[in-house]
C-alpha cells in the first residue's frame, strides 16, 4: 500500500491540470441510472459522479483533488466539526445515489485510491464478500430507535420540605435518592424490553453507544440506540411495533423514537470481511 | 496529530448540526461503519473518528450515563484503553509541567540562600 507522494500533494500551481484521486462511495451490483449519478454533489471541488464497473459489481466514484484529500490534509479537515459533516453528508449522498437501484455496501468515508484502476482492483479481490453481502442487505433496510429516560432528577422532591430538623432532612435525602435511583432502573428495564421486542422483528440488530446530551440536544438521557435491519417486507410490521412501544413509553417516563429508513451501513459487514480486513491491516 | 491536551474544548467546539440527533445519526453510521477495503491513501478513520466525535461524546455522556446506569461501552476495549491512554499521558504532562515548575522554584530558592 502506496501514500501519496508529498510532491503530488503540494503540486497545486495554477497553470497546472489540478492531480486527482479517485474516491469510493459504494460498491452495488444493481447498476444505477447514470444520470441520476451524474447530477448528485460529491465532495467539494470535485469531478461528477460517475458509476465504475468491476466485474459484475459497480462502483460509485467521483474524482477529489489529492491537494484535500492526502492523508495529511484530509486528517486535518476531518478534525473541524464543519468540513466533518460537509464530507459526511457528500458521503451519504454518493451512498445514496448508489443505492437508487438495488443493495449498497457503502465503503467507509473517504476511501480514496490513486486511480481508477486500484479502486476497481481492490473491490474485485473482494468480490466474493461484496456479493454475498449485497445478497444479505438486499431487499432490507436500517431502522434506528432511541430510548430516552427521564432526565437526573425527575422524581426528586423538594428536600426542604417539611421538618426542618437534620434528621428529617436526611431522611428526605436518601428518601429521594432511592426514589431516583428505582425510577432509572425502571426505565433502562424498559429499554432493555424495547431491545428484545423489536430483535422479534428485525433480522439482525445492533446497539450504537448512547449518544451524549450535547450531540442530540436533548436534556434527558440516551438509554438505548439502537438499529435493526429489517427485511421489507415486515416493515409495517416493524414500524408498527415501534408505535405501541412508543404508546406504551408514553405513560412512563421514558420515550421510544424511531428514524429510517437508513441505507444498512450498520449492517455492511460480515465476519469474513472484518477477517480479511485483519489479515489485510496485519501484513 | 491533534493536541489531546486542549482537548475537551469548551462549549463552541460541538459538531455543528441539527440537535435533533440526525447529524449524530449520520456520522455515527458514516465513520463507524460499512465494509473497509484498503485504499491506497491511508486515512485513519479511528482516529478522527476517536478524536472528534467518540472522545467528546465518550466524555460528554459519561457522567450523566453512569448515573443513569449505562456502562456497557466500558467493554468496547478501543475506547477505553484510548481513554485510559488519553488521561495518563495528560497526567503525565501535568505532572512533568509541575516538576519543571518545581525544579525551578528549587533553583531560585538554593541561589537565593547562597
Amino acid at each position: 500500500m502506496s501514500t501519496l507522494p508529498a510532491d503530488r500533494v503540494s503540486a497545486t500551481a495554477p497553470e497546472m491540470p489540478c492531480p486527482t484521486v479517485t474516491c469510493v462511495f459504494a460498491v452495488t451490483d444493481t447498476t444505477p441510472p447514470h444520470e441520476a449519478v451524474s447530477v448528485t454533489p460529491g465532495h467539494d471541488g470535485g469531478g461528477p459522479l460517475r458509476v465504475l464497473a468491476a466485474g459484475p459489481l459497480h462502483l460509485i466514484v467521483q474524482d477529489v483533488p489529492a491537494a484535500a484529500f492526502g492523508e495529511e490534509a484530509l486528517a486535518e479537515r476531518l478534525n473541524r466539526p464543519d468540513e466533518l459533516e460537509r464530507c459526511a453528508r457528500a458521503h451519504h449522498r454518493g451512498v445514496e445515489t448508489a443505492a437508487s437501484a438495488g443493495p449498497v455496501v457503502p465503503l467507509p468515508m473517504a476511501t480514496l485510491y490513486l486511480d481508477d484502476d486500484n479502486a476497481v482492483r481492490a473491490v474485485t479481490a473482494r468480490a466474493a464478500s461484496l456479493r454475498s453481502l449485497l445478497d444479505r442487505l438486499r431487499h432490507r433496510t436500517e431502522w434506528a430507535v432511541k430510548v430516552h429516560g427521564p432526565g437526573l432528577g425527575h422524581a426528586s422532591g423538594a428536600a426542604g420540605d417539611g421538618p426542618a430538623d437534620g434528621r428529617s432532612y436526611l431522611r428526605r435525602v436518601s428518601e429521594r435518592r432511592r426514589t431516583e435511583r428505582e425510577e432509572r432502573e425502571r426505565a433502562l428495564a424498559q429499554a432493555h424490553a424495547v431491545d428484545r421486542e423489536l430483535r422479534r422483528h428485525a433480522v439482525a440488530a445492533t446497539r450504537h453507544r448512547p449518544q451524549s446530551e450535547q450531540l442530540t440536544g436533548r436534556s434527558v438521557p440516551q438509554l438505548l440506540n439502537a438499529a435493526y435491519l429489517v427485511d421489507d417486507a415486515r416493515r409495517a410490521e416493524f414500524v408498527r411495533a415501534v408505535g405501541e412501544l412508543a404508546c406504551d413509553a408514553q405513560r412512563s417516563a421514558v420515550e421510544v423514537t424511531m428514524s429510517g429508513p437508513w441505507i444498512p451501513y450498520s449492517f455492511a459487514r460480515s465476519d469474513e470481511t472484518e477477517r480479511d480486513a485483519h489479515e489485510e491491516a496485519g501484513a | 496529530m491533534t493536541d489531546l491536551g486542549t482537548w475537551p474544548a469548551g462549549p463552541g467546539v460541538q459538531p455543528a448540526g441539527p440537535p435533533s440527533g440526525s447529524l449524530a445519526d449520520l456520522l455515527e453510521r458514516v465513520l463507524d461503519k460499512g465494509i473497509v477495503i484498503a485504499g491506497d491513501i491511508k486515512i485513519d478513520l479511528l482516529d478522527i473518528e476517536l478524536l472528534t466525535i467518540r472522545l467528546r461524546l465518550f466524555i460528554a455522556s459519561v457522567e450523566t450515563a453512569k448515573k443513569a446506569g449505562i456502562d456497557w461501552w466500558e467493554t468496547d476495549p478501543a475506547l477505553s484503553s484510548r481513554a485510559a491512554r488519553d488521561a495518563l499521558t495528560e497526567e503525565n504532562a501535568r505532572l512533568r509541567a509541575r516538576l519543571a515548575a518545581l525544579e525551578d522554584a528549587d533553583a531560585d530558592t538554593s541561589e537565593v540562600t547562597r
